[in-house]
């Protein structure tokens, strides 16, 4: 069985193989020389041999197959499964008493004739909570309270014995009709009061019980419920601030990360424009630091296009170089086309080394140039929208509103 | 028992005999079988007749002399299937439960003897014996019934057991919200680590006997007359919704109308058994009717469809004010989250991850199915919620019994037994402390 699921999962063989032989113990040793002598034979199945058509092949009795009809072989004709080899062992109807009962009561129960004088296996499962008790002279000293009598302390003590510290079964039997009305928390909280003040008094070893913090517990509890209590309405109006909480923060996220793009472009303007251009560059960059969070700008790639290096060994025809590289998009292609087309300009010139090099260029800043446009676009499209939103808010509010001067 | 190897299988079998008494059905059997021998119906035939020729199969004790019964040395009592149902004059069927709980100890005891002779075969005195009871069993009926088991029939052992901790048993739970769904009532039990809290205990009184009174009310609106086997000597096939042909047997002695009333309420059962189903969403009449409809034959031979009926009936187990008069009653969904309410919140979780459902009167179809829809939209919805309701028949009606089967023979529980030395040494009020 077990081999069959290792074969179906696909699993090598553990190393010693569970036999009939290992799970019954010792044989004898005729038997132990036939299975001897027939395990190197025992063979792997072979490469691409469906289970199914092996296990027929390699039976218990780890023959090979034969070749011609015989009628040696025992067949299907063998009746008897040759498990447990041993000999049974007896079973009686025995009298027995269990060491776990306090009357020594006799049950009858099957046990085997080898297992008698033993005894009752069961008995070692009799665990017990231990509850600690106290004298009446340890109650006058050191239990007094104004809440407990000793009759319910007492009754107390001798239910948490008889249900082993469940308190809340324990709260369902209390004896409300004799004492009063207790909360699970009020039971536990004397309970270990006292179990704590007996341990202080004995001067008992060991670590101090743990404290129970009733007033915790019960503000614990009285959350729980009203988690639980909740209405549907209210589970629902959760949910939906939940929502709108979420969205909040998405916006926010993605506000900070047109941000960031604006100022990588801005960096990428500056980075071109350096050296090269006029300071008015510079002046505006200003600008924009100071009305700009400073945002970090080592992360930041500079736009534009990114022509590879053509430095692979190998000849090469220089017009590659003027190819645009695969990450330009679509949109910014068909851009680069129309303003080429604007200036007159050729769509592919002659790659002469100069004319590769600023056509390239010239390119990268056309990208920049449309992808600031874009931005622009953009951030007037949300001042608008904002200003809408804002229009409509502050409805009829008497402050002059920046907008009206526009209109 | 521990094997050569010295390892330890968690059952021992001491003979012990589970008994658990229910309102409709006394259930007996071996502990550590995992199906009762005899299923009793928890009612009696008390026939006053002498000149009825006694059959071999009833049990006609002669009444203890001790008892103050009136009782003359002929009163002759029918105990189960074989016997009760025959015609007999002037046998009364009396039940001996009430309310869940052991009510005429007479007859109980009556039904006891035949099963100690006729389904057990052996003396009460070899066998310890459990027995069901009800969540709300009174101290007075425990200890009652601990004197009778070891006073009158002298069991080595006894004990008690609610039987709502028995079908969590069954179902392999400790903790469970127990839905139990019998004859006289549905009730929610709250069960927390073998102990039932008996403060929780919700129950209404709609159960399979209510259904089936409904059912007589629906089948004489409809004038369908309900004759019981019994009463047919022949009949005649007919069309559907035709008037019956039948002939009355001949020579019926006279019976009572206690026992002709039972034996219509056996024809009701089967209706109620086979017809009646319970919609997944609260009724919807026009919903209800688009249904497949169910072709029902009585014994006497008239038949015909019933449609949107057979779901009304046993709707008001789940939405009482279905019931004619303004009801108060709750529905079962109801009950469930009551009790549940009313448990410490923290072990409210784990109640709810498994409700088990048992008791005869929740065969009625789809009774699960609608309890976990009413369930699911009544708790908070981060509540996990798992209905368990054993799905062969006879794991769900004999629940309490198959738990207590378990319990009988599990090892460990050998030392929680009554034994007759604790009997004779500390008597009957020791009931409450050992089996709380
Ligand atoms: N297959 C079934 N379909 C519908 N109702 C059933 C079915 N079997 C039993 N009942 C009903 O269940 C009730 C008996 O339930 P049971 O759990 O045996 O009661 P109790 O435990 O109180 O003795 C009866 O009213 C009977 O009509």
């Amino acid at each position: 069985m077990s081999t069959d699921v290792r074969d179906i999962l696909e699993l090598e063989k553990a190393a010693p193989e569970i036999t009939k032989e290992s799970i019954l113990g010792p044989q004898d040793a005729k038997k132990k020389k036939f299975s001897h002598v027939l395990t190197p034979r025992s063979s792997r199945r072979p490469e691409g041999m469906a289970r199914e058509v092996f296990a027929l092949l390699y039976n218990d009795n780890k023959d090979a197959p034969p070749l011609l009809p015989t009628d040696t072989g025992q067949g299907y004709k063998q009746t008897k499964a040759k498990l447990g080899m041993r000999k049974v062992r007896p079973w009686e109807w025995t009298p027995f008493t269990n060491p776990a009962r306090t009357d020594g009561a006799v049950f009858h129960h099957w046990r085997r004739v080898a297992d008698e004088g033993k005894e009752y296996p069961f008995a070692k499962f009799n665990k017990k909570v231990p509850i600690p008790t106290y004298t009446d002279a340890e109650y006058a000293q050191h239990l007094q309270s104004d809440w407990w009598t000793k009759a319910e302390t007492d009754h107390l003590f001798s239910l948490c014995r008889q249900f082993d510290l469940r308190f809340i079964v324990i709260q369902d039997r209390y004896d409300e009709k004799k004492f009063q009305k207790r909360s699970v928390e009020d039971l536990k909280e004397r309970y270990y009061s006292i179990c704590s003040i007996l341990h202080k008094v004995r001067k008992l070893p060991g670590a101090e019980p743990k404290a129970f913090d009733a007033d915790h517990e019960k503000r614990r509890k009285e959350q729980l419920a009203r988690l639980y209590n909740r209405t549907p309405e209210q589970v629902e109006e959760e949910m939906t601030l939940m929502t709108e909480y979420r969205k909040i923060e998405a916006r926010k996220r993605e506000r900070d990360k047109k941000t960031q793009d604006l100022q990588k472009l801005i960096t990428a303007a500056d980075n071109q424009s350096d050296g090269t251009k006029s300071e008015k560059k510079t002046v505006a960059r200003k600008k924009f630091t100071q009305v700009r969070p400073k945002i970090d700008t080592s992360v930041i790639e500079t736009a534009g296009i990114k022509f590879p290096d053509c430095k692979s060994s190998g000849v090469s025809v220089r017009s590659q170089r003027m190819k645009l590289p695969a990450s330009v998009g679509q949109k910014k292609m068909k851009a680069i086309e129309q303003m080429l087309q604007e200036l007159g300009i050729e769509e592919n010139p002659m790659p002469t080394e100069e004319i590769c090099q600023h056509f390239n260029e010239l390119r990268s800043d056309m990208v920049l140039l449309y992808e600031l446009k874009m931005v622009l676009q953009t951030c007037e499209y949300e001042l608008q929208s904002l200003r809408h939103q804002y229009e409509s808010m502050s409805g009829d509010s008497k402050e002059p509103k920046p907008a009206a001067s526009t209109q | 028992m521990s094997n050569s190897a010295g390892m330890l299988y968690g059952g021992d079998e001491i003979g012990a005999l589970v008994f658990d008494v229910g309102s409709q059905s006394l259930r007996v059997g071996y502990a550590q079988e995992d199906t009762p021998k005899a299923e009793i119906a928890a009612v009696v035939g008390v026939g006053t007749d002498a000149n009825q020729v006694a059959e071999p199969m009833d049990v006609d004790k002669k009444p203890d002399t001790q008892n103050i019964n009136t009782s003359t040395e002929n009163t002759k009592y029918y105990v189960d299937t074989t016997v009760l149902h025959a015609a007999r004059k002037g046998v009364e069927v009396q039940s001996y439960m009430k309310d869940g709980m052991i009510e005429n100890w007479d007859l109980f005891e009556k039904v006891l003897d035949y099963t100690y002779s006729k389904c057990i075969q052996s003396d009460s005195e070899y066998h310890p014996v459990l027995m069901s009871e009800s969540p709300w069993n009174t101290r007075t009926k425990r200890e009652k019934l601990t004197e009778l088991m070891f006073e009158k029939y002298n069991v080595p052992a006894f004990f008690l057991v609610k039987n709502a901790v028995l079908a969590a048993f069954a179902n392999g739970r400790a903790t469970a919200l127990v839905v139990d769904s019998g004859a006289t009532h549905t009730s929610a039990i709250p069960v927390h680590d073998g102990y039932v809290l008996s403060h929780s205990i919700v129950k209404s009184p709609l159960g399979g006997d209510y259904i089936s009174m409904q059912c007589k009310q629906l089948l004489q609106g409809m004038d369908i007359e309900i004759i019981p086997s019994y009463l047919i000597g022949g009949k005649e096939q007919v069309k559907e919704k035709e008037k019956p042909k039948w002939t009355r047997k001949r020579n019926l002695p006279e019976v009572t109308t206690s026992w002709h009333d039972y034996m219509v309420k056996k024809v009701l059962q089967d209706y109620q058994q086979s017809v009646l189903q319970i919609s997944e969403v609260p009724y919807d009449e026009k919903q209800v009717s688009s249904l497949p409809a169910y072709h029902y034959e009585f014994p006497n031979g008239y038949h015909q469809d019933f449609g949107s009926e057979r779901f009304r009936i046993p709707e008001v187990l789940f939405d009482p004010s279905m019931a004619l008069m303004g009801n108060t009653m709750l529905g079962a969904g109801h009950i469930v989250t009551t009790s549940v309410g009313m448990c410490d919140v923290d072990i409210r979780p784990a109640l709810y991850s498994s409700v088990v459902i048992t008791g005869g009167n929740s065969f009625i179809q789809g009774f699960p199915e609608r309890l976990n829809r009413d369930l699911s939209v009544r708790i908070p919805a981060s509540m996990r919620l798992k209905l368990i309701s054993a799905n062969g028949s006879s794991e769900r009606r004999f629940g309490a019994w198959i738990g207590g089967s378990i319990l009988a023979s599990i090892g460990t529980f050998q030392q929680m037994w009554i034994s007759s030395q604790e009997y004779e040494e500390a008597g009957k009020s020791q009931i409450d402390r050992k089996c709380p």
